[in-house]
């Protein structure tokens, strides 16, 4: 065992001074601060300022789309200190004067074109700004309007009802509150044109019933669905990916090191010194050594973020960092690193042990890959049905055990899936290594083209 | 765990040794024992069994029969530490430094880290590396790759040393570097089994040879021994007629050398060699030319070369095996 220790020391310090492993390692605390740093800067700058000109022909909907945008702006949490006045986030800009407002819509929009192209500028409140959309209220308007049970209105000047012009496609957020605004309006008219009374439909509109979402697990008196309870059932999720993450890289860490010991020929000097089984053993428990690592660190760095943040960050850091220490994510995520990366590994040390070149790996990687692929695809189904046909048939493959039963942790799996799957996995971690070993031991000295799977059968029973 | 062998106890021995690949013999049947001490050349031509047989000696593979015995043990991975091995292709990890490469393989022979990293300095500075101990392994020329390697498969100062083809590579400068190296280890009783294509390193270098041969043991034994396989030669050069030469008693045969200028027919050469049986006098051709007024130009007893007798013991066959 000396010697496999030997192995896994060097193993560790010579893949722990790769740029990979650095990327690796400071990649992911990099992301998680900056998820949770820049949503509280979107939050505290607030999303830009857009403008846009509306010309309402009509003049039934200007007051109230005006209204509406202004009911958008902002308003100062209590107690929050002072800084910048909120913003509203669309503004109007002014017409050029040379833009006729009481023009048909199609020279309008013509006219209006080189502006939302940005080829042109506009002002407002003194400077100069470009214009985020244009929205166009016909003079008739009122005709067009779409009624249940009316026939089509006869024939208009304009046929599009009100036009919203914006190179945005992507950002309906003015469209939808203006839409909102002049159909609320043209439902208030209809109700007084018809003698009912705005007021009291409102009234009306605004009843409803309490509802509460309720979690069985939880203590009697403590069954309401928090913030906290709804992150507990999606943070499993994050873990999935994290582990995906972890195993799949520091796999290609190992097969990259064997190939580079095959192709060398530095592994007959290893053997002459090491068994096969003690090399295996050492390269297995540096690679392990150097996935930890890294998930320590990412482990650390996730906490230490959302403690920091927790008190005055955004919204989802405290009641996060409450599901990470009042669930069991983090000891069953240590557990299904592990055993995940035996189960890989093997298959990648009997992998690498028969191929001579990289690229000879990766072909057989593409299938390693593709089976891999699996647990992402059905990574966001799990916690909708944790416990359902999907959910279980997944977790009693044992390839498929680490991430399936990680995304149903917090949803309390039978003990049987628990206990059952565990075992299964533990069991066919150590076969996958014995066969890798008896692979490997054959593997490792082969040259010339990789074998045929029927041979690896042949070494597996020799 | 003791693992001090017999006093006795040659440092290698092996008996009746065969190996197979499927059906295909690469072994057959090798035995030889090395004495403590002794630098020891192991030739064949290419395919011959030499590797096969140097990765059964140190169980990187098994044998499929026959007994194998190092430094007094059947497990070559009982006394690894006293072992040391420089494969026939060789290769360094590249990102790592010189003098961490030399440790790491010395610590796995069982040297502590910190006598490993003394060893491996200490080894870089009398061989001239000194400047590239804290280079990664990836800035050496190739030459220098190769004695950093040896430096790796001898820092743990074994008992028992097999190299593979030590010199392919080299340039004659580090060849003899290399040389260098394996006289140091036999002078200090190390005992030493090196296989080589170059049979101008052999007949420097050893007291005695292995020869094999499409997996055969064909020649154990001494240099001289080995030269004396093949009949002693006399070279003379003249443009008279040799047939009184044919006569003599002692003169196995008479025949033409190929000169740089090309091959000669049978009677206008000037260059003509005489193979002659082990108790012939040389002298008596000589005193034959001058009775019978041939008029020499040149006259050259010598010995066959390491070559000649390894051609001519390998057979046209193994020799045509080799190219396949």
């Amino acid at each position: 065992m000396k010697y496999a220790f030997l192995v896994a020391w060097r193993e560790y310090a010579e893949n722990a001074k790769t740029r990979g492993f650095w990327i690796g390692l400071f990649m992911f605390p990099v992301i998680i601060f900056l998820s949770v740093s820049v949503s509280v800067l979107l939050e505290k700058k607030g999303t830009p300022v857009r403008h846009y000109v509306l010309v309402d022909q009509s003049g039934i909907f200007a007051a109230v789309i005006e209204s509406r945008l202004e009911q958008l702006t902002p308003r100062p949490m209590p107690g929050a200190p002072a800084s910048k006045a909120p913003q509203r986030p669309f503004q109007p800009a002014s017409l050029p004067a040379m833009i006729d407002t009481n023009a048909d819509l199609a020279s309008l929009s013509r006219d209006l074109k080189p502006y939302l192209r940005r080829e042109k500028r506009l002002q407002a409140n003194g400077r100069d700004v470009d214009l985020y959309a244009a929205i166009l209220i016909p003079r008739d308007i009122e005709k067009q309007i779409v009624r249940p049970r009316a026939k089509p209105g006869g024939k208009t000047a304009s046929t599009n009802g009100i036009e919203y012009w914006s190179a945005n496609l992507a950002d309906t957020r003015l469209r939808d509150e203006i839409e909102q605004a002049v159909n609320g309006e043209i439902r208030r008219r209809e109700y007084l044109a018809r003698g009912m009374d705005s007021a009291a439909i409102r009234e009306v509109e605004q009843t409803r019933a309490p509802f509460a979402s309720l979690n069985p697990s939880k203590e009697a008196g403590q069954e309401a669905v928090s913030g906290a309870d709804i992150l507990r059932q999606w943070a499993p999720s994050g873990f999935v990916y994290l582990l995906w993450v972890a195993i799949f890289g520091i796999s290609q860490m190992l097969l990259n090191n064997i190939i580079e010991e095959k192709s060398n020929r530095i592994i007959e000097v290893l053997l002459s010194s090491v068994t096969p089984g003690e090399l295996m053993t050492g390269k297995l428990l540096g690679i392990a050594a150097i996935g930890l690592t890294m998930v320590g660190v990412w482990m650390a760095a996730l906490f230490g973020v959302l403690t920091w943040k927790s008190g005055g960050g955004p919204d989802f850091a405290g009641p996060l960092l409450l599901a990470l220490k009042t669930s069991k994510l983090i000891p069953m995520f240590v557990i299904y690193f592990l055993l995940g990366y035996v189960m890989y590994a093997a298959f990648i040390l009997a992998l690498g042990s028969v191929c001579n070149t990289i690229k000879e790996a990766q072909n057989y990687m593409a299938v390693v890959t593709m089976v891999m692929i699996v647990p992402m695809l059905t990574m966001p189904f799990i916690p909708k049905d944790p416990n359902g046909t999907l959910a279980r048939v997944l977790s009693w493959i044992p390839i498929y055990t680490p991430f399936t039963m990680m995304n149903r942790v917090n949803a309390d799996p039978p003990l049987v899936d628990l206990i059952g799957t565990m075992l299964l996995l533990l069991a066919s971690a150590a076969a996958a290594l014995w066969m890798a070993g008896k692979i490997f031991r054959i593997g490792i000295l082969r040259t010339g083209q990789p074998p045929k799977i029927v041979e690896m059968l042949r070494w597996l029973k020799g | 765990m003791n693992t001090n062998p017999p006093a006795d106890a040659p440092p290698l021995q092996l008996r009746n040794v065969t190996k197979f690949y499927g059906d295909f013999k690469a072994v057959d049947d090798v035995s030889f024992t090395l004495a403590a001490g002794s630098i020891c050349g192991f030739l064949g031509p290419n395919g011959a069994g030499k590797t096969t047989t140097l990765r059964m000696i140190l169980e990187i593979i098994q044998p499929t029969r026959g007994l194998i015995t190092v430094l007094g043990r059947p497990s070559a991975l009982e006394v690894r530490q006293r072992i040391g091995y420089l494969p026939e292709e060789k290769g360094l990890y590249k990102k790592m430094k010189t003098w961490s490469v030399i440790a790491y393989f010395a610590a796995l022979k069982g040297l502590t880290r910190k006598a490993a990293r003394q060893r491996a300095f200490e080894l870089l500075e009398r061989y001239g590396l000194k400047d590239f101990a804290a280079k990664p392994t990836e800035a050496l020329s190739k030459g220098m790759s190769q004695k950093v390697q040896m430096l790796a498969s001898i820092a743990h100062d074994p008992e028992l040393v097999i190299l593979d083809e030590p010199f392919v590579g080299l340039d004659p400068v580090n060849q003899q570097v290399m040389e260098d190296i394996i006289r140091d280890m036999a002078a200090r009783q190390r005992t030493i089994l090196f296989s080589t294509h170059v049979m101008q390193h052999a007949e420097r270098l050893c007291e005695r040879i292995l020869l094999i041969a499409k997996g055969k043991m064909i020649f154990d034994g001494t240099i001289a021994e080995a030269k004396r396989t093949l009949p002693r030669r006399v070279r003379i050069e003249t443009d008279d007629d040799i047939g009184p030469l044919r006569q003599l008693s002692g003169v196995i045969s008479v025949a033409p050398v190929e000169t740089a200028r090309g091959a000669a027919g049978p009677n206008d050469s000037a260059h003509w060699e005489l193979q002659i049986g082990e108790n012939a006098d040389p002298q008596a051709i000589l005193q034959l030319c001058f009775a019978k007024g041939i008029r020499l130009r040149g006259f050259n007893q010598s010995d066959p070369t390491l070559h000649e007798v390894f051609m001519r013991l390998v057979g046209p066959e193994a020799r045509e095996a080799a190219f396949r």
